[in-house]
């Protein structure tokens, strides 16, 4: 009876090292893809986007319901303001029709301006139209998944826009899916201006809802409700696009700004390819060494 | 053993495999909710936590460890961090399940409020060592304690969806199986 016990007792802990053993191997495991991921390898790279392309159509499907539930409360909200919202439309439009006057008396100066100066007009800007069917679904990355992949021409680098203004930035391109960086990422940087000063600074993410303008000219104060737009410089966007407006000014100097884009109606976005090559331009192909070929 | 058994008992078995897949897709869905599409429940944790003290021979380590995986690899996080979580809460949980199994419900929501803020912690300074940035904890504490909230319902639910009665702390038939 006693060896029985024993027998039991010897296996019981034998298979309890085990079970710690494999623990300690499985955390070691992991320890290791972070250092993986954190090297940023194409393997890393690729594992994400053939996820995302097997996940994105479930995520497509599982999303319609959530929109459906909110079309409607959105109908509901905008039958009780029907009447308000139908005469500040009216204005609007008779507002906008003398912009419009304005715009055609524009570009028509413009047009004539540019013969006169033999100008060469940029490249012009193709958009793909995709809809947002994940969310990071976490505190620490503010980043989007889209139904759009490299089969629709999306590219990695090219700027996501709503009608309000810039959303972020394709980092991630699958087959038929892509990842977007929020311009409220930590991770996110982008040049910027004033509209009204013209002073540079850079827009940076810190996953709030309302990122920080940092690193504006010495002295240079803006105004709560300057506009502010993507400057051009370090050529991820093009300049002008706007991208919110100055929100908030603490006493220590920090500038908060708040997004033009509405987050809760992200339901399409337009990935917008400006054929501007970005920050980091391809590499130029290297030439495979020829065979025989002296040093 | 007939078909009908077989596939009953295999359907058990990946109940909570099937479940914790769902819940991770329902958690990347927008909510496109203001403010609250950032800090939604951590719905994965919570099955996690509940798997792991009630159903652990159906959740291993090493699928607690692939969904956390999956997590990071969906939303675009450093790679790991997730999966380390997973591991270790899931590996918590099944070495203390003596002292959180048949208990009343209140004594089991207390340890998901224990287990859960290190789950969190952690989660927040692994992604904070890894992006070697200093990141706002608050949106982390927010959404520590909306899931907080939820869990009593989450438990509830992911239990009776597992054709389990243990939203209560009540002991289920193979509770005490243990899994490596």
């Amino acid at each position: 009876m006693a060896a029985r016990i024993s027998i039991g007792q010897v296996a019981s802990s034998l298979r309890s090292a085990a079970q710690r053993f494999a623990f300690v191997l499985l955390v070691l495991g992991a320890f290791g893809i972070m250092v993986i991921g954190k090297a940023d390898t194409v393997i890393v790279e690729r594992i994400r986007s053939a996820v995302g392309d097997i996940i994105t159509p479930v995520l497509n499907v599982l999303s319609r319901p959530v929109q459906t539930v909110n079309d409607l409360m959105a109908d509901a909200q905008d039958l009780a303001t029907l009447r308000t919202e139908l005469t500040r439309l009216r204005e609007e439009n008779a507002r906008l029709l003398a912009w419009q006057n304005v715009a055609q008396r524009l570009e028509a100066e413009n047009k004539a301006l540019r013969s006169f100066m033999n100008y060469q007009t940029g490249p012009q800007a193709t958009f793909i139209t995709a809809r947002v069917v994940g969310d990071a679904g976490s505190a620490f990355v503010r980043s989007m998944l889209l139904s759009a992949g490299a089969r629709d021409g999306v590219k990695s680098g090219q700027a996501v826009m709503t009608a309000d203004g810039l959303a972020g930035r394709i980092t991630e391109v699958g087959d038929g899916s892509a990842r977007v960086l929020l311009i409220t990422d930590i991770n996110s940087r982008i040049p910027v201006l004033v509209e009204r000063t013209r002073d540079r600074a850079i827009l940076a993410g810190d996953n709030s809802r309302q990122p920080l303008l940092n690193f504006l000219p010495f002295g240079v104060q803006p105004q709560i409700g300057d506009r502010i737009v993507t400057s051009g410089h370090g050529g991820t966007y093009p300049a002008g696009l706007p991208v919110g407006v100055v929100s908030g000014i603490a006493d220590n100097g920090t500038v908060r700004v708040e997004p033009l884009v509405d987050w809760s109606r992200l339901e399409f976005v337009r990935v917008v390819d400006f054929g501007i090559s970005g920050v980091l331009p391809p590499l130029p192909a290297i030439p495979p060494p020829r065979r025989g070929a002296q040093p | 053993m007939n078909a009908f058994q077989r596939i009953d008992h295999l359907g058990r078995a990946a109940g909570p495999a099937a479940i914790l897949l769902l819940l991770i897709l329902l958690n990347a869905v927008p909510l496109r909710v203001p403010y609250l599409s950032t800090a939604t429940p951590l719905l994965p944790l919570m099955a996690v936590f509940h798997f792991g003290l009630f159903r652990p021979i159906h959740l291993p380590n090493w699928l607690a460890l692939a969904f956390g995986l999956l997590i990071d690899v969906i939303s675009g996080g450093p790679l790991g961090v997730n999966g380390l979580v997973f591991l270790c809460v899931r590996y918590f949980v099944e070495a203390n399940q003596r002292f959180l199994a048949d208990k009343p419900f209140l004594f089991v929501w207390f340890g998901y409020a224990l287990v859960s803020a290190g789950a969190v912690a952690a989660t927040w300074a692994l992604s904070a060592l890894l992006m070697w940035r200093g990141i706002d904890p608050r949106p982390a504490v927010f959404q520590y304690l909306m899931s907080l909230a939820f869990y009593p319902m989450a438990s509830w639910i992911i239990g009776r969806s597992h054709n389990g009665a243990v939203a209560r702390g009540r002991p289920s038939s193979s509770r005490n199986a243990r899994a490596g």
